[in-house]
């Protein structure tokens, strides 16, 4: 069967091959597409393995590796951030190793297109010490995840499966069965101390070399399988392409002569055999690999222990750019640096451009959050440039754009709730806010929050719940309705946790009576203690695509002055300027409007109406 | 061959329909097809664009993303990021803009001009004579310039090689779930149109 499928999809259908039992993952972009493959399919197949959305990557990654352990093969998936909250057990199952298959699939972002730092997750494994197995198209993903699986097997350790935006992200023709190829394995765990604790020095050292035996296996079996190869040509000039690059050095070498290409598809540990293999005709080469030079220091580490003389050109040598990803034209530039020519001048960008700033979706309640923190620093003379409002990660960021311009901060998921913290007793002079999202709070908001409630901080928390985890695609997490919920699946209640937890105030907003919302919020900034108010109200698009809006509303361009009050509070993108040539007015577009209200809430001259359909 | 095809615009305009089309229609005449769709921020008023790669050789592996000076035809539904997307034009190559502006919120509360289609076709015009703009199209603005982009294929039919207006239609029609009817016609209307 031939299907369309994004790098991803093929990725999930990979791991169905390899019949795992197990899925687990948070969402995060660009990796979100595997789980949610994998839970669509679950959705339509009796045979299917089990999968859920952890409520954060480290969860995710712990439900995984026990199923591992006891012998079933498993799948924890991530963005690259999720690495980092995972780390602290990864570095630890890194020395226990795994029995079934286990494999951890981690999406990176060179070009940081999703919005996050573009760190490279191999150094992560080099730290950890576990193989990384690379993709480079949505076919070769397919394969690659697959081979992941019996990798792992074969030297009982977790694998790295790695991807980049630029392939998760690829739409191209599949050819497979779409099938779950189950596994017939029986749950099975015998108690080993040695091997699955870590209290004891001899435990840990023994399980270090342990560690470092299997990946010595793992870089003889990778080099076996013959993913990493020497390509066509002839001479002493060798261009080496790690991961996602290889297709682009593929599409170009043909219209070279002179330069031989060599193609590695596992990035770590390094194949050395494969390096020795180049060092004996090479004379110059060039590493083309996105973000760290990992497999550069590797080689020009091994070149130094072999006493290989050649140049080598890559980023150490300050040759090819560290920030960014990397096109045709990065690998143009390595020809030129072979072949001693000067290469082309990149193209510019144009004399002529329009910034598109993001905001939030017509309808959004974040929206109407944000209008509210603003009007209440403004009714209580607190004032927005004076009063700190830490952000967090999800949609909820977005109020740090125009024309809220609210979040001052964003580090990781939970940290807001720990920053205000940090800036209260710091002695700010004005209260402290901190902003987060319903999914956020899960993830990693609950130890901050008992922290503050534990150390009497004063900050004002204001949990903004839109009952999905919706950045990343509108996936469920712990609060999202139960309706919704996939598999039987239970609620969670953050209005029980909060109260459990122990706060000083606590209420519940609706983001569209702004009214109310600024008179709790204005109240609520001059108490003293731990104070948290949810505003809730769900995600605009979720609720939009179960039902159609009831109303929407509209404005008389006789009353409208056009002073652009309500766009300059709203920024909303259903609110344009009314298109024709007579006098300028504001008008809302009927096709954009989901009758959320705001707008109404700032006009002073009664222009703007409900319109009921 | 290998031909890259960078489609741009902001979401609701149809960016990610208009690719799904040419590829699937690149598809059926034998090529082998990759798309890239950048459209997280579709909803939240920002850029969507979609890079399509097509070659008629089926054991060619090539990259998923296009490079600057790597878009052998560049097809913008919104000005603004048509001129953003202009690096991206090959010199020589074919450049399809549609006269849409979304004027965003900090321009329209500045009272700042929104450039015009005029000088941002003479700033392509730079790289290529074959520089067209669609001075008032019609929604559907995906499925007008659509029309448009067809007639330009039986003008200049080194540009795709094999590509016609009526395999394009015909493709067009047998991939779109709804409004079929209301599409035709304004391929239709796309495919008269004159400049």
């Amino acid at each position: 069967m031939k299907k369309m499928v994004i790098g991803n999809q093929a990725i999930a259908y990979g791991a169905l091959a390899a019949g795992i039992d197990v899925a687990s993952g948070y969402p995060g972009t660009p990796s979100s597409e595997v789980l949610a493959e994998i839970l669509a399919f679950s959705a339509k197949n009796e045979k299917a393995p089990y999968v859920e959305w952890s409520t954060n990557e480290k969860v995710g990654v712990e439900v995984a590796a026990a199923a591992a352990w006891a012998g079933k093969r498993a799948l924890a998936t991530m963005k690259m951030s999720g690495i980092n909250v995972a780390s602290d057990s990864v570095l630890s199952l890194a020395y226990s190793g795994t029995r079934g298959g286990f494999v951890i699939y981690i999406a990176d972002d060179p070009g940081a297109e999703a919005g996050m730092p573009e760190q490279d997750s191999r150094v992560f494994a080099m730290w950890a010490g576990l193989p990384v197995l690379e993709t480079t198209s949505p076919g070769q993903a397919y394969e690659m995840c697959q081979y992941a699986f019996e990798l792992s097997e074969a030297i009982e350790l977790p694998v790295i499966l790695r991807s980049v935006t630029s392939v998760s992200h690829a739409q191209e023709l599949l050819e497979a069965d779409f099938a779950y190829h189950k596994l017939d394995r029986e749950a099975n765990f015998d108690r080993d101390i040695f091997r699955f604790t870590k209290a004891g020095a001899k435990i840990c050292l023994d399980q270090h070399q342990a560690l470092l035996d299997r990946m010595n296996k793992a870089e003889k079996l990778v080099h076996e399988k013959g993913m990493n190869r020497i390509g066509e040509g002839d001479g002493t000039l060798y261009a080496i392409g790690v991961g996602n690059v290889i297709p682009y050095i593929q599409e170009t070498i043909k219209g070279v002569s002179g330069i031989v290409p060599v193609y590695m598809e596992s990035s770590y540990p390094l194949d050395r055999d494969l390096i020795r293999e180049v060092f004996k005709k090479a004379e110059q080469i060039v590493i083309f690999e996105e973000l760290e030079p990992v497999a550069e220091m590797l080689i020009r580490s091994e070149a130094n222990k072999l006493g290989f003389k050649g140049k080598i050109f890559g980023k150490i040598d300050e040759s090819l750019p560290r920030v960014g990803k990397y096109s045709i034209n990065e690998i143009k530039k390595g020809y030129a640096l072979l072949k001693g020519e000067s290469p082309e001048a990149p193209d510019k960008a144009g004399s002529i451009s329009v910034k598109h700033p993001i905001t939030f979706c017509t309808g959004c309640p974040h929206r109407g959050s944000y209008m509210a923190i603003n009007r209440a620093l403004k009714k209580t003379k607190l004032g927005k440039k004076e009063t700190i409002v830490t952000g967090d990660i999800g949609c909820t960021i977005l109020g740090m754009n125009p024309p809220f311009d609210s979040c001052w901060t964003e580090v990781s998921m939970g940290s807001s709730i720990g920053l205000a913290q940090g800036f209260a007793l710091a002695g700010m002079k004005n209260p402290v806010v901190a902003t987060i999202g319903d999914s956020t709070f899960f993830h990693a908001g609950i130890p901050p929050l008992v922290n503050a409630v534990q150390h009497r901080t004063d900050i004002l928390l204001i949990i903004l719940d839109n009952g999905w985890t919706s950045m990343t695609g509108f996936q469920v997490n712990p609060g999202t309705e139960v309706s919704f919920q996939q598999n039987e699946a239970r609620r969670v209640s953050i209005d029980k946790i909060v109260q459990a937890i122990g706060v000083d105030a606590f209420d519940v907003i609706h983001p569209f009576e702004q009214d109310k919302a600024v008179e709790v919020i204005s109240d609520f900034l001059m108490k003293k203690g731990v104070r948290v108010l949810v505003s809730r109200e769900e995600c605009a698009l979720t609720k939009g695509r179960r039902e159609p809006f009831e109303k929407t509303y509209d404005i008389d361009p006789d009353k409208c002055t056009f002073c652009r009050a309500c766009l300059r509070e709203t920024g909303c993108p259903a609110l344009a300027v009314r298109p024709g040539k007579e006098k300028q007015r504001m008008w809302i577009d009927p096709e954009l409007c989901v009758g959320c209200g705001l707008c109404e809430t700032c006009c002073k001259f009664d222009a703007i109406h409900e319109k009921r359909s | 061959m290998l031909k890259s095809i960078f489609l741009t615009g902001l979401g609701g305009q149809g960016v990610v329909t208009f690719a799904k089309i040419l590829g699937a229609y690149a598809s059926e005449l034998g090529n082998k097809v990759s798309t890239f769709n950048s459209k997280g921020m579709a909803q939240r008023g920002g850029r969507v664009t979609s890079e399509i790669r097509i070659t008629d050789d089926p054991s060619l592996e090539f990259g998923s993303r296009l490079a600057h000076g790597g878009a052998d035809v560049l097809i913008g539904l919104e000005l603004g990021e048509s001129a953003n997307s202009y690096s991206f034009v090959k010199e020589g190559g074919l450049v399809l803009l549609l006269n849409y502006k979304y004027v965003p919120t900090p321009m329209v509360l500045k009272k700042e001009e929104y450039p015009e289609m005029d000088a941002i076709l003479d700033m392509f015009k730079e790289k290529t004579d074959k520089t067209f703009g669609i001075k008032e199209g019609q929604t559907p603005h995906n499925i007008f310039v659509l029309g448009v982009f067809a007639s330009l294929l039986d003008k200049f039919p080194d540009v795709l090689p094999s590509f016609s207006a009526k395999g394009l239609r015909e493709s067009m029609e047998k991939n779109l779930k709804r409004n079929l009817e209301e599409n035709k016609a304004v391929f239709k209307k796309g495919l008269e149109y004159t400049f």
